[in-house]
Parts: structure tokens; C-alpha cells; sequence
């Protein structure tokens, strides 16, 4: 869910780009730090970011509005970092702005905030930890792209809930906003679980041919034999 | 006009509109100072005035077509509709302006609620208004470019611009596997279909790969050595549109600051 254009009053826009700052500021330096010692790496990783934005305007059925940013987003994060993926999203919000008008230039740190930084990160570290605690490859990976989408819906509603109070407070605005989204976004972060777990199973069966494809950012996620590295 | 190939629209437009020669960095000054303005407004006139405007310089003056502005201010206007609806009628705190007695709560409607939500709309439609004009204006590559001499991050202009480009590609590719999946029946039911979107996700992935690979090949027999340089032919900013520019801000800034302590309700 992007927040709109204008959407968000005075001061919050400008706090969650401050907030968002430091964290896309870190990745670039990764990024800068790999495209120098690794130039191959650099049409990879737009390639990337082009790959979260398709996935993102391809809709899943039923549902309108919907968006499947949270899928590519997490695999991106499982793949080259979560720290990279949140510059990657933050492009990509920006052509999301820009050639779709969904979403907008102001609220473009809270956005990166939701759905680059929480959600990837989110999904990462439950990768990590299913990883850790022995799960099945097909259990861990609909854990993680099912709840880094839900994460990212709480962060939106706690986002829209300190801008806009109600009688209730924040907590009681906080509710209001998650209550309605919920009734959308829970069937929908399911179906994101689903279409991760057929899009990992898939590339798991051409995983010898990604691995040699991909001789600067390993693919860590398919099968157990794979390696956990961020980035590189 | 299908949602899917909105981003042809638009892009085709920013390329063909009748400011495209114009300096990007007036272009972009214009937009950015008018949306921030927009956005800090506590007043609803700046909003009104800001929307105004930046319509007529798009449909009269840029010549873009009032059917894709129209098609593009649809469905901002319709979710903050439905959002300011929600803020209006469950939102808000203090002075109470009805009360309704349902059965299982009593349901009150704040001033403040109201108050906000009304603000709330008006900030979205000018704020819009003027993504609008920069969308259809101004060129991705232009605004790259101008942001590339503003000393934002090298690697970041890179890598947008670059992926500016696979967008349209992988588009492409996605439009014809999709169309395939389509004709296959692959799309009767919900869960064929999610099954098709993984499918089709899987791979675009392996696509994406192989791609880079390809392209890595390609920038190197072309003498890559780590830096993208595109060529950079700018018109230059006129003194007069950017002076105007600056009077036209300021003149909201000072109805701003006039029409502050104006309630909206």
C-alpha cells in the first residue's frame, strides 16, 4: 500500500525521510563499494531493481490496489542484501511516482520506510531464522514473504496513525487504519506467501544454472546446500 | 487507455509535450517548490491555486492530453475520496459536531475530524497536481541528468538510469509470457493464476539474470571501466522563467501566511 502524494501533512513527511535517510545512505555505500570491486555486479543489480518493479505491476487476482512489491523486495533482499534492496526500492518507488503515478515524492520516505527497508529487512531475518531453526525450505520462505507483507501493512497503518490522531489517540487511530487494511491485506500477504513459495520452488530446480549466472552475488536461498552471504 | 500501459503514456508524453525542450532544471524548481509548498500549506488556498495552475500550464500551455490528465487524476482522487470519508467520519478529537446513537456505540463526528479530512483532500489534489507536471514534462533521463549535476550519488543515477531502461524491456517480456499464460488457460481460477504469476515470476527472474550477464558483455566490448557517461545536452535555464518562478512562490507564501489563522470548517 503507498501512501499518496500530499497525503501525509507537515512535519511527518519529512521525519520519515529522515529516518529513511541514514539507512539508504548506508546502502549506497554498499552498493558503491561492490560496483567498484565487482563491475559486473552493476547491470545485475539494476537488473534487479527492474525485476521489483514488473513484479510490483503485475497484479494478483481478486484483489484491487494490490501490489506485489513485498515478493520481489524480500527475494531481492534475500539475494543481494537488505541493505542494497533499500536503495533498489527506493528507485523503484520513484519510477512507481514517476511512470505510475502510485505513490509520490513526499511520501517517498515513509514509503521506502514500509516496503523498502521494514519488509525486506523483516523477510530477511525471518529467512535467516527459519534457516537456523532447521525448517523446511517451502515453510521458511512462505514465513517470510507472508509476514514481511504484513509487517509492512502495520508500519503504513502506524505511519498514517501518528499523522492522523483520533478520539482514541494514536493506538485507537493506529487500529482504525489496521482494521480496515487488514481486511484486504491478510488475504492478500497469503497469496504473496503462496506465489514466493512456487517462484522459489521453481528457480530451485534451475539452480545450478542461476549458480553459474551469478558469479558475484551468490544465491543463497534454494536448497540447504546454499550459502548465506549478504551481498558480498 | 488499459492501466498496463499507462507507463508508455506517460513517457511518451513527457518526451512529445511542448515544455520537452524546455530547461529541465526550471521545470523540476517549478514542481518541487510548488509541491512543498502544497504539502507545508496550512491554508487551503496555496493547494487550490498550486492545482490551477499547474492544470493550465499542462493543458494549455504544455498541450498534454486532457484525456490522460483526466485518466491520470482518477485514481488519486478517488482513493483520497474514500480516505478523507473514513478521516471525516471516525477521526478527530474535541468539539463534537454530531453524535448518532447506534445501537452498540455511540458514534461521534468531530469537528477537527472533518476539519482534517478536508485539508487532507486538498493538500493530495495540488500536491498531485504538480508530481503530475513533472511526470508529464519532463524526461527520466532529464531528470537524472539534472540530478546527476545536483551531486546526488553517482552510483545511485547509474543504477536508475539503467534501470529505467530494463523496466521497459522486462515489460515487454512479462507482456509476452503473460499473453501465453493467458491463451494457455492459465489464468482460469485463483490459484491457477497464482500459480501462473509464480511461474512467470521464476522466470523473469532467470531472464534478469541471464540479462545482466549479456549486458555486462556488451558495456565491456564497448570499453566499460565502471562509469556510465551519457551525453548531457541541456537548454539552459532562462533567467526570467526561474525569477517568475520565484514571484509566483513567494506570492503564495505571503496568501499562506495571510489565510493561516482561517479555519476550514
Amino acid at each position: 500500500m503507498h501512501i499518496m502524494e500530499g497525503f501525509l501533512p507537515s512535519p511527518w513527511w519529512e521525519i520519515w525521510f529522515a529516518i529513511t535517510i541514514p539507512i539508504v545512505a548506508y546502502g549506497i555505500y554498499r552498493l558503491t563499494k561492490i560496483t567498484k570491486s565487482h563491475p559486473e555486479a552493476k547491470p545485475l543489480l539494476a537488473l534487479m531493481g527492474a525485476f521489483i518493479f514488473v513484479l510490483s505491476a503485475l497484479k494478483l487476482p481478486s484483489v484491487t490496489g494490490s501490489c506485489s512489491h513485498p515478493t520481489g523486495a524480500g527475494l531481492a533482499a534475500v539475494v543481494v542484501g537488505p541493505g542494497i534492496t533499500s536503495v533498489l526500492s527506493l528507485i523503484v518507488l520513484v519510477f512507481q511516482a514517476l511512470l505510475l503515478a502510485h505513490g509520490g515524492l513526499t511520501t517517498l520516505g515513509a514509503n521506502t520506510f514500509s516496503m523498502g527497508i521494514v519488509g525486506p529487512f523483516a523477510a530477511y531475518a525471518i529467512w535467516i531464522a527459519a534457516k537456523k531453526a532447521r525448517l523446511p525450505t517451502s515453510v521458511g520462505v512462505f514465513l517470510a514473504a507472508t509476514l514481511g507483507d504484513l509487517l509492512t501493512y502495520v508500519t503504513t497503518s502506524a505511519q498514517l496513525a501518528v499523522a492522523f490522531p483520533s478520539n482514541g489517540g494514536i493506538m485507537g487511530s493506529f487500529l482504525n487504519f489496521g482494521g480496515i487494511f487488514a481486511v484486504t491485506q491478510i488475504p492478500l500477504a497469503i497469496g504473496e506467501g503462496i506465489l514466493a513459495v512456487i517462484l522459489f520452488d521453481f528457480l530451485a530446480k534451475y539452480k545450478g544454472k542461476l549458480l553459474d549466472s551469478l558469479k558475484v552475488i551468490k544465491l543463497p536461498t534454494v536448497g540447504a546446500t546454499g550459502r548465506q552471504e549478504e551481498g558480498q | 487507455m488499459s492501466h498496463s500501459d499507462i507507463y508508455t503514456q506517460i513517457d511518451r508524453c513527457a518526451y512529445t509535450n511542448r515544455f520537452a525542450k524546455t530547461s529541465p532544471t526550471t521545470k523540476i524548481f517549478f514542481a518541487l517548490s510548488a509541491l512543498i509548498i502544497s504539502v507545508s500549506s496550512t491554508s487551503l488556498i496555496a493547494p487550490i491555486i498550486i492545482f490551477a495552475s499547474t492544470t493550465l500550464l499542462l493543458l494549455y500551455f504544455a498541450r498534454v492530453r486532457v484525456r490522460l490528465y483526466l485518466f491520470l487524476l482518477a485514481y488519486p482522487t478517488f482513493m483520497v475520496t474514500l480516505s478523507c470519508l473514513f478521516i471525516a467520519l471516525f477521526f478527530g478529537t474535541g468539539q463534537p459536531i454530531a453524535e448518532i446513537a447506534l445501537p452498540w456505540f455511540n458514534w461521534t463526528i468531530f469537528r477537527s475530524g472533518v476539519a482534517m479530512s478536508i485539508a487532507t483532500f486538498f493538500r493530495v489534489e495540488g500536491a498531485v497536481s504538480c508530481l503530475f507536471f513533472l511526470v508529464l514534462t519532463t524526461s527520466v533521463t532529464d531528470l537524472f541528468i539534472t540530478l546527476r549535476r545536483a551531486h546526488v550519488p553517482k552510483v545511485l543515477v547509474e543504477m536508475s538510469l539503467l534501470i529505467y531502461r530494463y523496466i521497459f524491456v522486462l515489460l515487454e517480456v512479462t507482456g509476452k509470457m503473460n499473453t501465453a499464460q493467458k491463451l494457455r488457460l492459465g489464468h482460469s481460477g485463483v490459484m491457477r493464476r497464482i500459480r501462473s504469476l509464480g511461474l512467470l515470476a521464476g522466470n523473469l527472474f532467470i531472464r534478469t539474470l541471464e540479462q545482466g550477464e549479456r549486458t555486462f558483455t556488451a558495456m565491456n566490448a564497448r570499453g566499460y571501466d565502471g562509469e556510465i557517461r551519457v551525453l548531457e545536452d541541456m537548454p539552459p535555464s532562462s533567467k526570467t522563467a526561474l525569477a517568475g518562478i520565484a514571484v509566483f512562490d513567494a506570492a503564495l507564501v505571503v496568501a499562506v501566511l495571510f489565510t493561516m489563522n482561517i479555519g476550514v470548517v
